[in-house]
């Protein structure tokens, strides 16, 4: 998704990617990051969360609109859980070092 | 094989560490404890392209580019609580008419089945809240069709065929600017 958005940019149309996996994004380069910081799968927002998901989307318009430079990232203001343990859930190796959870990898959602 | 000593993160939230999952570390850590011993070398560059937004968005044409799947009634379970289903991948680019909505799942195997259940397209597809934006004036227009890519390990077939592929269906229906999302 990353690899789109660089083509796209360098080729006169400007982008913005919405992701939640920070990492993977920013070690590639985009232009443009809108990060949220939520379990792989919910870019734009909680499900169900019709506001949230408003926020989020315009969010992404502001920063088409005013970022200045590439690799501007900017994070929603959102929080998952107050309780980060959903963090330490994905692909977690348990005491032994052996997989704990499943799922094997990410794209950047 | 190599195994990695990990132990689970506490649930408190470690100030001391960064609070955003590296899930580059992490997917390369739980592979190589299971044996596997050569690491997925994500994309990575140091020059990032930009192209300054000139026109105003009020008068712009804004693309919905997605990475999730067109639900395939013939591949198998794509609900809510549907194990990872490699048979519903798909594998090249598409469009599909942004009226009637449509409906898509998320076939990437790295969606966090764990800690959310994918029940909502507006929670990984922005067209709905795209819509609104064009209604309400926020935004000029959307084309009238939407695009997908697919997530695939090679990046030579996403940077060769995919990416221009999609150049070319933007350019084809007048876009100005792209929103695109990974799920």
């Amino acid at each position: 998704m990353s690899l789109v958005a660089r083509h796209l940019e360098a080729h006169d149309i400007p982008t913005v990617v919405i992701g939640c996996a920070r990492d993977i994004v920013e070690h590639c380069g985009v232009p443009r990051f809108v990060f949220s910081d939520f379990p792989l799968g919910n870019p734009i927002g909680r499900p169900h969360d019709t506001a949230m998901q408003r926020s989020i989307v315009g969010l992404a318009l502001d920063v088409l609109e005013s970022a200045c430079a590439p690799r501007t990232t900017v994070q929603t203001p959102f929080v998952w859980d107050p309780d980060p343990s959903w963090k330490a859930a994905y692909n977690r190796l348990d005491e032994n070092g052996r997989p704990a959870a499943r799922g094997e990898g990410a794209d950047g959602g | 094989m190599t195994t990695v000593e990990r132990k689970p993160e506490p649930a408190r939230l470690d100030l001391s560490r960064r609070t955003y999952i590296d899930y580059i570390d992490r997917t390369r850590e739980y592979y190589l404890a299971q044996g596997f011993n050569n690491p997925y070398q994500w994309a990575h560059y140091d020059d990032v392209p930009f192209t300054r937004v000139t026109k105003p968005l009020t008068r712009s044409r804004v693309a919905v580019i997605t990475t999730a799947a067109r639900y395939q009634p013939d591949k198998g379970d794509q609900g809510p609580h549907a194990p990872y289903n490699n048979g519903a991948k798909f594998h090249a680019v598409y469009t599909d008419p942004i009226d009637p909505p449509p409906d898509l799942r998320i076939s990437h195997i790295g969606y966090d089945r764990a800690n959310t259940v994918p029940d909502d397209i507006d929670a990984y597809f922005p067209l709905a809240r795209l819509k609104e934006c064009a209604a309400a004036g926020r935004i000029g227009s959307l084309p009238p069709r939407f695009y997908g890519v697919p997530t695939l390990r090679s990046q030579r077939q996403t940077i060769e065929r995919d990416a221009p592929e999609l150049l070319r269906l933007c350019r084809d229906d007048g876009v100005d600017v792209a929103v695109l999302t990974a799920v």
